[in-house]
């Protein structure tokens, strides 16, 4: 797998925002490295503001990198047919709200070259894909954010592409819908799709990640395999069953014998979210 | 093991067709089309203003064919202007506020294709909604004809002379739609094109349409001076003509349009004809400055950050 090309290769991206007022330059990515292997599922996590969606953009050849350089499957971003392969859903997208939710689909795979019998068949199983069937004739003016956020998850996956992008895919959705995008993502990772995400809801990166990163005013600050970050390395941790508070007591004494059962024992886990605030605390300091 | 993802050069034409078509429905369903309701008001209206005149009878026919022409070649001057400009002038900043610029251009899609698209999108409702006029205008004089000819046949059986009645018959169809009304309404159509290439240039560097319009209009007047311009350009300098002058002379037709050139849509209405060769010129003059002005946008975008 690590010989392959990676799915996504960012070197040293940074990228100055020019601000109208004195010539101060804001510094919205500032030397970020990524490196996503094909067929992972890695989450970028990051308060408002940290670049996030910039280092998207420049992946996307979006925006053009101030310095360092993008790659898709090894093709420069700033090539249009690295585009072929990969799949975006911006955050709170919006589509052109005089087309259905088919033709939507439809439209986007023509921009992909796709056409005849091949698009329609496509346009009909990535509708099925979002469970928009029902809803494929109306005007995507009168969608909900979660259709929203499912037709913009149908038209990423039109061409069938081996990355896909979400922005804040669950953002505004409810849980039952932000569920069912989780599930998809399970299902893509399983047909070998990478998937490259950023997201303020924690709980769900734990969920489905295989790694995270976690940016801070333009930088990563930390980053690895989602069981590797959120071990705690200088602890111990006593899974017990059908102990009893003095039970507890004592063992708590003498740490080691009783008469209860040792379920398991190895590295707690902390959460993201502690390691999350964790991480932004410290870096707010130190800047 | 997919699909092959490498893509030719020959599926530049799907993405341009896939966002030309988009843009045409786009426009359609905002309504566009219920101007062409008021241009049909306006052709019926026209009909209860020719209350006799108190010229001759025998050039009354005549006159009225021209006010018709005059009236809806107008009209269609008028609705094609602001159409182009204003339709264009929406298209960009409108993809942009909704983000669905994102999302086309994380596709495969070059930005030359994009900017080609929304203008073809634009000509192809200026074409079609120029074409329904045409056929209104020619409906409308076709009937008026006929109820002349008609008139002319009365004066006949009255025992008119022959001679009379023929002259009035020859005058009356010298008179009607011809192939120059045709190359005429074309005529209005390119300049209709040249304006919406322009909007499309000046919105990929403004930030709102009210700018865009504004700036677009104000070209449109000033192109009507083009040709004074550059012959002031070029007679202040006086006999040494120097590189720069004539440079400037230059870039001035490269840039400005001459809508000048466009009098001979005034002309046909007064009756002259227009010969191919005139309208051959001013398809190539629409053509340069569509290409000249298409390549501007494409260089101002591909820099654009979105
Ligand atoms: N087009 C732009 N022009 C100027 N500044 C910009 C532009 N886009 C982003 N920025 C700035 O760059 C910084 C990073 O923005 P970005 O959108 O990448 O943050 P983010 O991590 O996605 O935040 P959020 O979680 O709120 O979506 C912000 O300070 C933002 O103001
Ligand atoms: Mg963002």
């Amino acid at each position: 797998m690590t010989d392959a090309t990676p799915a996504v290769e960012i070197v040293d991206l940074v990228k100055d925002f020019a601000t109208s007022f004195r010539r101060r330059k804001l510094r919205a990515v500032d030397g970020v490295s990524l490196r996503i292997g094909a067929g992972e599922v890695y989450g970028l996590i990051g308060p408002n503001g940290s670049g996030k969606s910039t280092t998207m953009k420049a992946l996307l050849g979006l925006v053009a990198p101030t310095a360092g350089t993008c790659a898709i499957f090894g093709r420069d971003s700033l090539r249009v047919d690295s585009r072929q392969e990969v799949g975006f859903l911006p955050e709170n997208p919006y589509f052109y709200k005089h087309l259905s939710g088919a033709e939507t689909v439809r439209f986007y795979g023509r921009l992909c070259g796709l056409s005849g019998r091949v698009l329609e068949d496509r346009v009909g199983e990535m509708l099925a894909l979002v469970d928009l069937e029902e809803a494929r004739d109306r005007r995507v003016g009168g969608y909900s954010k979660g259709m929203l956020q499912r037709i913009g998850l149908a038209q990423a996956l039109v061409q069938e592409p081996r990355l896909l992008i979400l922005d804040e895919p669950t953002a505004g959705v409810d849980p039952v819908g932000s569920r069912q995008i989780r599930d998809l993502i399970f299902k893509l990772r399983e047909r070998g799709i990478t998937v490259f995400l950023c997201s303020h809801l924690l709980e769900q990166v734990q969920e489905v990640c295989d790694r995270v990163g976690i940016i801070f005013q333009g930088k990563l600050v930390k980053e690895g395999r989602l069981e590797d970050l959120i071990s705690i390395e200088d602890q111990t941790e006593v899974v017990l069953r059908d102990a009893s508070p003095e039970l507890v007591a004592r063992i708590e004494e003498l740490a080691v014998t009783g008469g209860a059962e040792l379920v398991r024992s190895g590295r707690p886990r902390t959460t993201l979210e502690r390691l999350f605030l964790r991480e932004t605390m410290k870096g707010g300091k130190d800047s | 093991m997919r699909r092959p993802g490498k893509q030719g050069i020959g599926s530049h034409g799907g993405r341009v067709l896939a966002i030309t078509m988009n843009t045409f429905t786009q426009l359609v369903r905002m309504k566009v089309f219920y101007f062409l309701v008021v241009f049909a008001l306006i052709m019926l209206g026209s009909n209860f203003f020719d209350l006799p005149q108190h010229g001759l009878p025998e050039t009354f026919g005549f006159s009225v064919l021209r006010a018709v022409m005059s009236w809806s070649l107008g009209a269609m001057t008028l609705f094609s202007m602001v159409l182009a400009i204003v339709a264009t002038a929406l298209l960009l900043p409108r993809d942009v506020e909704d983000r669905t610029l994102y999302t086309i251009l994380a596709k495969p899609v070059p930005r030359i294709d994009y900017l080609a698209g929304k203008l073809f999108g634009v000509l192809l409702l200026l074409a079609v909604s120029l074409a329904v006029m045409d056929l209104v205008m020619l409906g409308v004089l076709q009937l008026r004809m006929s109820l002349f000819m008609g008139q002319v046949e009365a004066m006949e059986a009255a025992g008119q002379a022959a001679e009379k009645v023929a002259r009035m018959r020859a005058e009356l169809l010298a008179n009607g739609p011809d192939w120059s009304l045709q190359g005429a309404v074309v005529a209005v159509f390119l300049r209709a094109a040249i304006m919406a290439v322009l909007a499309l240039f000046i919105s990929t560097f403004s930030t709102s349409t009210l700018f865009t319009s504004i700036v677009s209009f104000l070209v449109y007047f000033l192109g009507y001076f083009q040709a004074d311009m550059r012959e002031a350009f070029l007679r202040t300098t006086g006999e040494g003509l120097g590189v720069l002058e004539r440079g400037g002379a230059l870039l001035l037709t490269l840039v400005l349009p001459d809508f000048q050139m466009f009098n001979v849509i005034d002309a046909v209405i007064e009756g002259a004809a227009m010969p191919l060769a005139v309208l051959g010129k001013l398809a190539v003059v629409a053509g340069f400055h569509l290409l000249f002005y298409l390549l501007a946008s494409w260089y101002v975008f591909a820099g654009k950050e979105v």
